[in-house]
């Protein structure tokens, strides 16, 4: 929220944000993990759903990080999972996003329309999101469509808070009021002046939700409630590894990595992006 | 510069240090069990005892998930032993006629409520009738309503009037808990609970725990030896784990099955399994599918599963692989029934193959608990080798209960079902996957019917007259394969060295009369 | 101040109207239905329809949610379903559970953030500077669920330095209480700490590198003086509005911790209510968490105008 404050200066430093030692870091962990996984068929032939009498056995050459305790192949069921996490953030955040957005630009039409989105996304605060996932998943049937909505939900007041507080921001200033003053009117100084200048932070908030996914993703699954088995799925390998973290802690340390991993690097990429705005 | 860095950390440090030595006055965490020498029974303690799901007041009077609760408060007639002969309780003596139409009791006379109240033939006389009350979803309701009259002969005697013998008469009796009558509204509202039982109900925390504190006036002497009972709901089964290694709870029958391996090993807990309630698991089948209709497709998929892998894998090598639904305890049980499939994928694609069947793709539902979900998918992994796509749907329990009732299953689910360890005719009058007027799976014969009446409808139930009807109940389940059982799982006690003597009824209900906690 | 109220309140209560159509309809949306898993694993359908009328279940929808607004307006919140119990005192104790969770992270959010956050922006090299940033970014990056089941398994399974879960009123037995409070407390208070810690940074850096700190240490005024005298008030207001968000953090966080610790919070509760269809409970639960979460807000708001004299109270 602050950190807007921040994105007065209007230059775009993306690129040199990330050329700091904290960018450059952030995107190779990221580019590492999100390649694992897009590669995933062509680093392993194993199939992740296939099943064998070989329960939660260590590190082998058959087997890079071990097996499960249903006997499959932990390091393709990693890379497949890193798919799915992918696959269900690349859905979900932009819907989020372009919903929070949306939500901000009605917000900046007129007084009552701000008060009202206001509340909308207090409600979207409000509502404990595991609950609502509990209730989600109850009402459609597990799969991927509930965690991918129950993620868009919680990306909503995030943006949408974001990018209106940096219109309120913009709003005011020098050239806004110039446009305004020279004729154009309310909703082409918003879309064409006041916008672009206030997304900035917003990419910030994209890496910061893409990580807020993976977290999502992973508390569903926990309970229970998370992608359709036997599908593999970060956080559904790193729950169902929970139980065996006493005697057989292997079974974790793998799709611990690479969620540790992926955060990481996206919080990395996000401070970079921030200072690289700030500077 | 660093110097206020030092101090502020000094701050929080100090902060956090009184926290922690306002926690070094008394711990809460206990020490783990050493080697405890048993002394033979002792009086005092309380015992911790942990599951993961929480007691349901209104389901008091049915089988359901928890039903540690009953034999705590409350005392019944009888109750079976190892072989399922009924020993006394609150019963000290009884009669059966001679043509299994009516039943003579002899009451204890010196046992009272936890009110102060009497106990007498009037409680035994209410009790069977609020089970033949259908609004208390008793399962055993179908034996009590066989109860047609009552004539008491002074407070402590009692005869009961059948309408036509039943087999499983005295599983009734391990069932049926003795509730005060003017309470029982209260009890099922969760308010209170008054019976005759070792130990009087204390506070319940929903969610959270239950206590119990003893009834010194119990008309067993000198027993119970505990001072009292609390029962802790802790819903993560991992969490549950974590409070038994750290000593915090004493005893469970709720461990996942995956981890009890785990226990076993580490030598600080005694494992035994029980032949009770809810533990068998099986594939139902809705035979009104179009894809399963046919025997043979029910068939293959009992010779498709591998049993002795999910006995392992999921429950923890704690089970006996069985194709039929009886434990070894039961007068049903044969090894010819238990293993009457076995792992054969080449059978059971022959099978499909004669039936003309291929391509399947069948919607198979499960519990979405992580046991549930892991047995799913074993059993997935197995049918797809023989060709059997599934698409798995995790459930949680309240769906799943109302497509039960509702009979709207989908062509294939995994569970598991009760009431195979008491007399075989109870499983198919009561049960609900079994039963023969109306099941979840939509099946019926008239053959099955007619065999289930014969079985349950006879004054004896260990004759070898008996025992061939079940048998004849058995080959029905196994050949029509509308409920194709897995493995014989049972309750698995997991009780820390300290503790003694508890014991579970049939029914799961939790008896700690002779239990005791060593030092 | 009393136009800010009036001005705010009005809509605080429409969200709490359009919160409770949401929920009242998502919960009827949900399948599985709290007559029949009340009614046992093997009802018969008497035993459901009785249960059904006793529920009130049987009447139409609109007539149900009537009802229950209806309930709510006299103060009315009944039995419960599935639980057992009033719903009152089932939230009501709840309620102290998870005030007592809240309250107790929130404690160690500020007493973990503030050193954090001033560490971070004031040592900018050398090992503790090293450590500062680790500590804030790996606690970020690791899922909540996992540093509980970590904390379990070190504190209590291998040291049994604490309980491995469950709950003790810390009102009643205070010595206890703390024990058990600890680890879910500190486990949610982590990624809250962290954060707060890190806009504080910011806020400092920012502060530091204003000219008024240049001219007070041109004048001689110690560093210590002018961070704590400063740049710290003038980095604090932001960092309020970030502990005021991490409240309802906190709040909604306590679904997990309360799940791996035993805690018998609302969240707890609000799982059990919905595993078992206990609609009242759900219903009556939900609406209070959203009520707190806009009083909350509120209070937030106040409190950043009060410590923030440049903004007025309009």
């Amino acid at each position: 929220m602050t950190t807007l404050a921040v994105g007065l200066r209007r230059r775009r430093l993306l690129p040199a944000g990330l050329h700091t030692l904290r960018g450059t870091a952030g995107v190779l962990l990221v580019g590492v993990v999100v390649l694992a996984g897009l590669l995933a068929p062509l680093l392993t032939d194993a199939d992740p759903l296939a099943q064998s009498g070989l329960a939660l056995a260590g590190p082998s050459g058959a087997h890079p990080f071990g097996t499960d305790d249903l006997g499959r192949d932990l390091f393709s069921r990693v890379l497949h999972g890193i798919r799915t996490d992918l696959l269900i953030s690349v859905t979900a955040v932009p819907v989020g996003a372009v919903l929070g957005c949306a939500l901000a630009l009605l917000a900046a039409t007129s007084r009552g329309a701000d008060v009202a989105v206001q509340r909308v996304f207090d409600l979207l605060l409000a509502f404990p999101g595991l609950i609502l996932a509990l209730a989600v998943t109850a009402v459609l049937g597990p799969g991927r469509w509930p965690v991918v909505i129950v993620i868009a939900l919680a990306e909503i007041p995030g943006f949408g808070r974001q990018l209106r507080a940096g219109i309120l921001v913009q709003r005011e200033r020098e050239y806004a009021l110039a446009a305004r003053v020279g004729g154009a009117s309310r909703a082409r100084v918003l879309l064409r002046h006041v916008l672009p200048n206030a997304v900035d932070p917003l990419i910030v908030q994209g890496a910061i939700a893409f990580s807020l996914a993976v977290f999502i993703e992973g508390a569903m699954s926990f309970l229970g409630v998370g992608v359709r088995p036997p599908e593999p799925s970060l956080g559904g390998i790193l729950s169902q590894s929970m139980a065996y973290l006493s005697t057989h802690p292997g079974y974790a340390a793998a799709p611990l990595l690479v969620v540790t991993a992926l955060v990481l690097g996206l919080t990395l990429i996000a401070e970079a992006l921030n200072e690289g705005i700030r500077r | 510069m660093t110097s206020l860095s030092r101090r502020s950390l000094l701050r929080g440090s100090v902060a956090a240090a009184g926290l922690l030595s306002l926690a070094a006055c008394r711990s809460a965490a206990e020490s783990g069990d050493g080697a405890a020498a048993s002394a033979g029974p002792r009086r005092g303690g309380t015992l911790s005892l942990a599951t993961t799901i929480d007691y349901t007041p209104s389901l008091l009077f049915a089988q359901s998930a928890n039903t540690l609760v009953q034999r705590l408060v409350f005392n019944t007639l009888t109750r079976y032993d190892d072989q399922l002969r009924p020993q006394p309780e609150l019963a000290t003596s009884w009669q059966p006629a001679a043509d299994g139409r009516s039943i003579t009791f002899k009451l204890r006379d010196d046992v009272l409520f936890h009110d102060g109240r009497k106990f007498t033939a009037d409680d035994v006389i209410f009790a069977v009738k609020n089970l033949q009350n259908p609004v208390r979803s008793a399962q055993l309701r179908s034996t009590a309503a066989t109860v047609t009259e009552f004539r008491k002969n002074g407070d402590h005697e009692l005869t009961l009037e059948l309408a036509h013998p039943v087999s499983n008469l005295f599983d009734l009796f391990e069932f049926m808990i003795i509730t005060d009558s003017a309470t029982v509204e209260d009890a099922v509202a969760g308010k209170q609970l008054i019976g005759t039982g070792p130990f009087r109900y204390g506070k319940r925390t929903p969610g959270s725990s239950i206590t119990f504190t003893r009834n010194e006036k119990y008309w067993n002497p000198g027993r119970p030896y505990l001072d009292g009972v609390e029962i802790r709901v802790i819903p993560q089964a991992d969490s549950l784990v974590s409070s038994l290694k750290t000593g915090q709870s004493h005893l469970s029958y709720h461990v996942p099955g995956k981890d009890l391996a785990g226990l076993k090993g580490s030598g600080q807990f005694q494992l035994r399994p029980y032949d009770t309630g809810s533990g068998a698991y099986y594939i139902g089948v809705n035979v009104s599918a179009e894809q399963v209709k046919d025997k043979r497709v029910r068939q293959a998929i009992s010779w498709a599963v591998d049993r002795e892998r999910l006995v392992q894998q999921a429950l923890g090598g704690y089970g006996l692989p069985s194709a039929a639904p009886w434990p070894k305890s039961s007068p049903a049980y044969s090894d010819a029934n238990a293993t009457h499939y076995r792992h054969d994928p080449a059978k059971a694609r022959e099978l499909l193959k004669e039936a003309g069947v291929s391509g399947l793709t069948l919607p198979f539902a499960h519990s979405n608990t992580p046991d549930g979900t892991a047995i799913a998918q074993i059993l997935q992994h197995d049918l797809k080798q023989v060709g059997i796509e599934t698409e798995l749907q995790p459930t949680d329990s309240p769906t799943m209960q109302k497509q039960l009732i509702s009979q709207t299953m989908p062509a294939l689910w995994t569970l598991s079902h009760g009431f195979a360890q008491l007399h075989p005719a109870t499983l198919a009058v009561s049960a609900y996957p079994f039963n023969e007027a109306k099941n979840s799976s939509h099946f019926s014969s008239p053959g099955y019917t007619d065999i289930v009446q014969r079985a349950w409808k006879r004054p004896d139930s260990d004759s070898a007259e008996a025992k061939a009807l079940y048998q004849q109940v058995t080959d029905t389940l196994l050949d029509e394969a509308f409920v194709i059982d897995l493995a014989i799982g049972g309750q698995i006690e997991v009780a820390g060295t300290k503790v003694h003597g508890a014991t579970l009824n049939k029914f799961n209900y939790l008896n700690l009369d002779d239990a005791y906690l060593t030092v | 101040m009393r136009t800010f109220l009036l001005r705010r309140l009005p809509s605080g209560l429409l969200v709490l109207l359009a919160a409770s159509f949401l929920i009242f309809l998502i919960l009827r949306l949900i399948p599985g239905d709290p007559a029949t898993s009340l009614a046992g694993p093997d009802a018969g359908p008497e035993a459901v329809a009785a249960i059904r009328a006793r529920l009130g279940l049987d009447r139409p929808l609109l007539g149900q949610y009537l009802g229950w607004l209806g309930d709510l307006a006299t103060g009315r919140l009944g039995p419960s379903y599935a639980i057992g119990g009033e719903v009152a005192d089932l939230i009501g104790d709840s309620l102290g559970a998870t005030v007592e969770l809240t309250l107790g992270a929130l404690l160690l959010v500020i007493l973990l953030g503030l050193p954090l956050g001033v560490l971070g922006a004031t040592v900018r090299r050398g090992p503790v500077a090293v450590a500062v940033r680790a500590l804030t970014t790996t606690v970020l990056a690791i899922p909540p669920f996992v540093t509980g089941v970590v904390l379990v398994l070190v504190f209590a399974v291998t040291l049994g330095l604490l309980p491995a879960g469950g709950h003790e009123s810390i009102l009643d037995q205070p010595d206890l209480g703390v024990q058990y409070l600890l680890l879910p407390a500190l486990c949610l208070a982590l990624p809250s700490a962290a954060i707060l810690g890190r806009y504080l940074k910011d806020g400092l850096e920012r502060a530091l590198a204003e000219d008024y700190v240049r001219t007070a240490t041109a004048l001689g005024i110690s560093r210590r003086r002018i961070v704590l005298r400063h740049a710290l008030p003038n980095a604090l207001p932001p960092a309020v509005t970030v502990l005021g968000l991490q409240v309802g953090q906190l709040l909604g966080g306590a679904v997990l911790v309360e799940a791996i610790f035993a805690w018998p919070g609302l969240g707890q509760l609000a799982e059990q209510g919905v595993l078992r269809r206990d609609y009242p409970v759900v219903q009556d639960l939900l609406l209070l968490l959203v009520a707190v979460y806009v009083a909350v807000q509120l209070v937030t708001d106040l409190v950043y105008t009060w410590l923030d004299p440049r903004i007025r109270w309009e």
